[in-house]
């Protein structure tokens, strides 16, 4: 399996009140699936997506990603181990507003040993498979947003993880815009073997995955109980 | 690493915080340059007055201000032969009986500033050792010799105090009949009189002091001289701990130039903060994603530092400039002398320390606050 996770509880402190956004949750992935993640807001969609990506820890249980102990890293261990092995699609793409698209795509490959003209190849490849050659020297401002989106996801291949994770990428695009990421993100679990997990509104977008999975206060539930997965 | 172009770009992403930073630290480095020159201005040309290898007597009792001494006529004779081992350049022995007076002169025009008059004979070479006649001659009976920066006093051209000029004491009209210089030190400032022109004007039948210079003598000889002849009650000090006690005097004007300059560099590091403050928080989304995609906080840190010390090297830089050309050379006129302001090597090490310690110190409690929020929260941020 590539993703692992048993027990997943993740818990916080606010004030006296302790808050458990997931609990005892066990999920298993294989390699180069594509994951649809559902359900209501505050359901801990984008809690179980950041410990995914080693952006927070667990407060327990287990969390194995192509057997690398995740839920047993140090913050410093899962920086490095992200600059390795994820790539994070975010909902309002967060690109750097003063870097140009290439700059953008480029930042993991500082962290990397690579000459120059190594980043310079890959990140140009990186924008053609998004299709965005032509806008490289293109500041975010100067973007539409389905095209910063695309340079977002170029950033996030760049370095060529095996692990894609996306926290409703296509909630702020329009229908076409919204098609274009999934044929992209499709195209990357299909052609290029990502494990992807997919957080999504949209049961549209959640179509074009291999499996959904529905979250619901915390725990997968399965068949979903809510009314409008119902209908369907 | 973060590249230095990210560092750059993000400097001209807010051109008036740019400003802000780049002209506030400017303004703190060059408070801080003058207040070091200014203080050091001070405390050097103090030292560099008094020397170690003369005694001045004194009226026991006023060893605090040679202005208000008074010491008999007599003890001028009676120190160059009662102390032997004094100095004595072409025969004659290195003892000059000096008065010493504080009032207002007049220069054509009617300017009138106070100034410390010094009443001589020719003695007063031998052991005021750094005066030199750098211009016409010595004052003769009804003339006046001016130092080197005396117009700045009056603040008139040096043309206005040239020998030829006159200057007036009360209705008294006197002859410049040359210009001294002493470098580095007070008695630049002053005016020589010839002594007895000096004591007919302030109607003293004494002198102010004996000025010795030792040559094989110690301070003790003329020590020992002031214990043998108590009834001249004398009393013997070292001109160079004169000159320093005279310059812890002035220690509270020191003190308030730099609580001054540190409360007008205080009010700009304040806003500086603030600006700062501002514009890092409305970066924690992007310093979280970039932490997302693998920087370590010290990365971040270390460019958000580089980011700052550019804009305050900058301003350092820009303080340096404007030093040089309005403080630099420039000459303070003070009750106790004038002096000059240097920007000395210590001084520009002194103004470049600041500018470093602005970037970086002044950086971090903006930069800690913005890269402290847990990442997931901080990626939620808006
Ligand atoms: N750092 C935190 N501190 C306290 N509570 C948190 C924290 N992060 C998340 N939560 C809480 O955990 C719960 C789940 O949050 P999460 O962001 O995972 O929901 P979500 O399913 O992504 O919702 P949405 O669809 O609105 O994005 C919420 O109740 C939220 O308030
Ligand atoms: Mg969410």
């Amino acid at each position: 399996m590539f993703i692992t996770i048993r027990n997943l509880t993740k818990s916080f402190k606010k004030g006296p009140n302790l808050i458990t956004p997931l609990q005892n949750l066990s999920l298993e992935a294989p390699r180069g699936e594509f994951l649809a993640l559902m359900g209501p807001s505050g359901s801990g969609k984008t809690t179980l997506l950041n410990l995914i990506a080693g952006i927070d820890s667990p407060t327990s249980g287990d969390l194995m990603i192509d057997d690398h102990d995740v839920a047993r890293l140090s913050r410093a261990q899962l920086t490095k181990w992200r600059s390795r092995h994820v790539g994070y699609i975010f909902q309002l793409y967060h690109l750097v507003p003063i870097l140009s698209a290439f700059e953008n795509v480029e930042l993991p490959l500082l962290l990397m040993p690579l000459s120059r003209s190594e980043r310079r190849a890959r990140a140009d490849a990186a924008l053609d498979l998004v299709g965005l050659s032509d806008r490289a020297q293109h500041r975010p401002p100067e973007l539409s947003g389905g095209q910063e989106q695309r340079v977002a996801i170029a950033r996030a291949i760049v370095h060529d993880p095996e692990l894609l994770v996306a926290d409703e990428p296509t909630g702020d695009l329009d229908g076409e815009s919204a098609r274009s990421i999934l044929a992209l993100l499709t195209s990357l679990s299909q052609d290029h073997g990502k494990t992807i997990v997919m957080v999504t509104h949209d049961p549209k977008a959640a179509a074009v995955a291999n499996r959904v999975l529905h979250l619901e206060k915390g725990q997968l539930v399965n068949p979903p109980a809510t009314p409008a997965s119902a209908v369907s | 690493m973060l590249p230095i172009t990210y560092a750059i770009r993000n400097l001209f992403r807010d051109p008036s915080r740019l400003l802000q930073t780049v002209g506030g630290s400017a303004l703190v480095v060059l408070l801080v340059i003058a207040a070091a020159a200014l203080t050091r201005g001070m405390e050097g040309v103090l030292e560099a007055t008094g020397s170690a290898q003369n005694v001045i007597l004194v009226g026991a009792g006023s060893e605090e201000s040679i202005e208000r001494s008074e010491v008999h006529l007599d003890a001028e004779s009676a120190a160059a032969t009662a102390v032997s081992g004094l100095s004595s350049p072409l025969g004659i022995t290195a003892a000059s009986g000096e008065i010493l007076y504080m009032a207002p002169l007049t220069i054509a025009g009617g300017h009138e500033e106070p100034a410390l008059l010094r009443g001589v004979t020719e003695k007063a070479l031998l052991v005021h050792t750094r005066v030199r006649v750098i211009e016409g001659a010595y004052p003769s009976p009804g003339q006046v010799m001016v130092g080197r920066l005396m117009y700045r006093r009056f603040g008139v051209e040096a043309l206005d105090l040239a020998p030829g000029r006159t200057i007036a004491f009360g209705k008294t009209e006197f002859t410049i009949s040359g210009i001294f210089e002493a470098p580095g030190t007070v008695l630049e400032s002053e005016v020589w009189f010839d002594r007895n022109d000096l004591a007919t004007l302030t109607q003293r039948d004494t002198l102010s002091a004996v000025y010795l210079r030792l040559d094989d003598a110690e301070f003790d000889d003329v020590h020992v001289f002031t214990l043998q002849r108590n009834d001249l009650e004398l009393s013997a000090i070292r001109e160079d701990k004169y000159y320093e006690k005279l310059s812890s005097f002035y220690a509270p004007i020191r003190a308030m130039t730099w609580v001054t300059a540190a409360l007008v560099a205080a009010g700009a590091i304040f806003g500086g903060l603030n600006t700062l403050y501002a514009a890092f928080a409305s970066r924690i989304r992007e310093m979280a994603t970039l932490q997302s995609i693998g920087y370590t906080r010290t990365a971040l840190l270390l460019s958000l530092v580089q980011e700052s010390l550019l804009a305050t090297l900058t301003g350092t830089l820009l303080a340096f400039v404007l030093a040089m050309f309005f403080l630099d050379g420039l000459s303070i006129p003070l009750s106790l002398g004038t002096f000059t302001m240097e920007l000395t090597p210590g001084i520009i090490l002194t103004g470049l320390g600041t500018g470093l310690a602005l970037g970086t110190f002044g950086t971090l409690p903006p930069a800690l606050r913005c890269l402290k929020p847990a990442l997931p929260v901080a990626l939620r941020s808006s």
